[in-house]
């Protein structure tokens, strides 16, 4: 259907206007700043649909392009993607070959392109293990990066190729040079992370599998298992994951932050690495940085207070050490009193 | 390996822990002294949830109404940002009413399974359950969370009653290796509470298998470097203190994940100032190898007891390849999701990166 829908005039100018509104809808409540995406499922579509394999990565890459649309009209800061893991080396080696092609091609595109890439502003990193690129392919990629390394609006980690494990020792070296260099260098979490390929990029909110794997298959590994991240396992193959699904997820995303605080949903525990800062509480929304983050915290805050004065917000939330369930907790006790006082 | 070894011990001994393994098992065995007292906990809130529709719809109202911005923004953008704004949050509104059906299918859904996969202390419906299945991992690892006293099954009695369930289950179902993750570590805090750990998990194999023929079981806290055995453990392997045993299980806590590497981090700087290493001799595999002998195995599959999948930083560099599992709304330890897991971890393919 949406085939024959595509054929119409004018269907992807449509189509971007839709994305667009979309985008400046669902800023008013909360965002994620950082997603990561496994994009599996290329060569499972192409079996199905009895089409090349080949054909299959292609179609992946227009689905990437398509979804990384729309996260970036929503306010998204830093997409990482993981296009291909140090373990898909030991794939064919044609396909591997026919891989690093469509690198090549699509790279070149952008490189040709670049006018776009500044009109859109996303700067563009390869994260990973670069030594294990062929030299053409990263020739290309090595340009990509310098010709877009000004770009200030969203931040595309491509993960070409990489392996979480892989990252976490590049840290643990860099980390034990410097400290053979300078012998009072403090190795801490935050020193390790800030030696990651992806170190310039915000924490970690939401991680998207494709293909129904309950896996995370050595991607990102340090940073999907902080408390503050999400993790959703889609069921759709990749080529069919259309940015109406990403929306959703998005959405929901959001739906959690507002209503739990979190963005997996409802948990038990209050476990948080977010310490909220009652300085950077301000009371005046800025309508063009709108996160939302604080429509939550307001009504919950506002709720327990059960003023209607704006300005005595924040008092309440300083008696509160950081995440937000507990308030939310308050408020339901302090609610289950009152109604039983009503009754 | 030389190196290797080097290495985990100096972990260690920067951790303060001894670099031999301690067996505790005489302190903590089950006619062990009943003295001990653990430390005040700050717990959880409750986590019955209070919320109603008139509360809601009231907060979201509040919410929309407190809203303030920029007194320099246009007029026109004002509007539209209250217009999207207002969608949203009516959008938000029926969301949560789908959730609430969602929330109360599930829940009932839940209670169905509970009736359904009820093993009744007995190994051998257990075994039966798995036997059906393709294939069975050989490292279960199951996040656990500790809850409020108030709760059903909270505080530490619910964490060792749930601890001693699972180990019931694992033993039944032939897995030789369980894991426990629990971010607070409460478990494995003082001897009191690994002395009533160690009372029940005994208590409830003996419920299960009958006090004969009560498998022998090992508990490992590879922070600390200790190991307890079951009082009916069988004869010691011939070439080192430790002993053979049916089941292995791992305690671990946050302080396993994140720390554990930074420390090994450390401990690899210290020998590289002192030219013991090289920084070309860090490998993935050296530093799998010490992760191994400092946390303890991969899990094969991990399963999350609580409502939404969050992963409380468990130690990242072991759940590479994890099958996970959790079944949504769901808030305690039972069966029917542990044989559904098994279940799911039977279905899937792995094929690592061909």
């Amino acid at each position: 259907m949406s085939d024959w829908l595509s054929t119409f005039p004018g269907y992807r100018q449509a189509l971007t206007t839709a994305k667009r509104a979309f985008g400046r809808f669902i800023q008013t409540g909360p965002t994620p700043k950082h997603v990561g995406i496994i994009m599996d499922g290329n060569r499972r579509y192409a079996k199905n649909h009895k089409i090349e394999i080949k054909e299959g990565h292609n179609l992946g890459f227009d689905s990437m392009a398509n979804v990384l649309e729309i996260l970036y009209e929503s306010g998204v800061k830093c997409a990482s993607v993981y296009a291909f893991s140090i373990e898909n080396f030991r794939r064919s080696s044609l396909e591997v070959k026919w891989l690093m092609d469509l690198a090549k091609s699509k790279f070149q595109q952008i490189n040709q392109h670049s006018d776009l890439c500044a009109e859109y502003g996303i700067r563009i990193k390869i994260i990973g293990n670069k030594k294990l690129i062929p030299p053409d392919v990263a020739k290309i990629l090595q340009q990509t990066e310098e010709i877009t390394k000004d770009n200030k609006r969203a931040l595309l980690n491509i993960c070409f190729p990489y392996t979480s494990r892989d990252e976490m020792t590049n840290s643990i070296k860099c980390a034990v040079d410097q400290s053979t260099i300078d012998h009072d260098f403090v190795i801490d979490e935050d020193t390790l992370e800030s030696l990651f390929y992806t170190h310039d990029a915000p924490p970690l909110d939401l991680l998207v599998r494709t293909s129904g794997t309950f896996r995370l298959s050595d991607f990102l590994l340090w940073q999907c298992v902080s408390p503050d991240c999400s993790i959703v396992f889609v069921d759709k193959l990749w080529p069919a994951f259309t940015p109406f699904d990403m929306a959703k997820i998005l959405f929901n995303w959001g739906f959690n932050m507002y209503w739990y605080g979190k963005g997996n949903g409802y948990s038990t525990t209050q476990i948080s690495t977010k310490n909220f800062n009652l300085a950077e509480y301000d009371s005046n929304v800025d309508l063009n940085d709108a996160t939302g983050s604080s429509g939550f915290q307001r009504f919950a805050s506002s709720e327990s207070e059960e003023a209607e004065d704006e300005d005595d917000v924040v008092t309440e939330e300083s008696s509160q050490s950081g995440g937000v369930d507990e308030l939310d907790t308050v408020t339901s006790e302090e609610e289950s009193d009152s109604n039983k006082k009503g009754r | 390996n030389m190196t290797s070894s080097k290495l985990s011990d100096h972990v260690r001994n920067d951790n303060n822990t001894s670099t031999s393994l301690v067996d505790i098992s005489a302190d903590v065995g089950p006619s062990g002294q009943n003295s001990y007292q653990s430390e005040s906990l700050q717990h959880p809130p409750n986590t019955i949830r209070g919320k109603t529709w008139y509360d809601v719809s009231r907060d979201l109202i509040n919410d929309f109404r407190h809203k303030q911005m920029d007194e320099s923004t246009s007029a026109y953008s004002s509007i539209i940002f209250y217009a999207n704004h207002l969608v949203l949050l009516s959008l938000f509104f029926m969301i949560s009413i789908y959730k609430n059906v969602n929330y109360l299918y599930r829940k009932m859904v839940l209670k169905f399974y509970t009736l359904t996969y009820y093993p009744n202390k007995s190994p051998q419906l257990i075994r039966d359950d798995v036997s059906k299945l393709a294939k069975i991992p050989r490292v279960i690892s199951c996040i656990l969370d500790l809850k409020d006293d108030d709760d059903e099954n909270g505080g530490i009695d619910g964490l060792i009653g749930s601890i001693s369930e699972l180990a019931a289950w694992t033993v039944s179902a032939g897995i030789p290796h369980l894991v426990i993750y629990e971010y607070n570590g409460v478990v494995v805090e003082n001897k009191g509470n690994l002395a009533q750990l160690n009372r029940y998990i005994s208590k409830n194999l003996a419920a299960y298998f009958g006090t004969d023929l009560i498998p022998s079981y090992a508990i490992r806290i590879p922070h600390h470097n200790t190991v307890i055995y079951s009082s009916h453990t069988g004869k010691t392997q011939v070439n080192s203190a430790e002993r053979d045993v049916d089941l292995e299980i791992w305690l671990l806590s946050r302080e396993d994940g994140k720390p554990t590497i930074v420390e090994l981090t450390k401990t690899m700087s210290e020998l590289a100032q002192n030219n013991e290493l090289s920084v070309n001799d860090i490998t993935i595999d050296l530093i799998d190898e010490e992760l191994a002998e400092l946390v303890g195995p991969e899990p094969d599959l991990l399963i999350s007891f609580g409502p939404s999948l969050d992963l409380q930083d468990y130690p990242p560099w072991h759940i590479r390849l994890s099958e996970i599992y959790w079944e949504p709304e769901n808030k305690d330890v039972i069966y029917a999701v542990f044989i559904r897991a098994l279940q799911q971890f039977s279905n899937c393919k792995v094929n690592v990166g061909k």
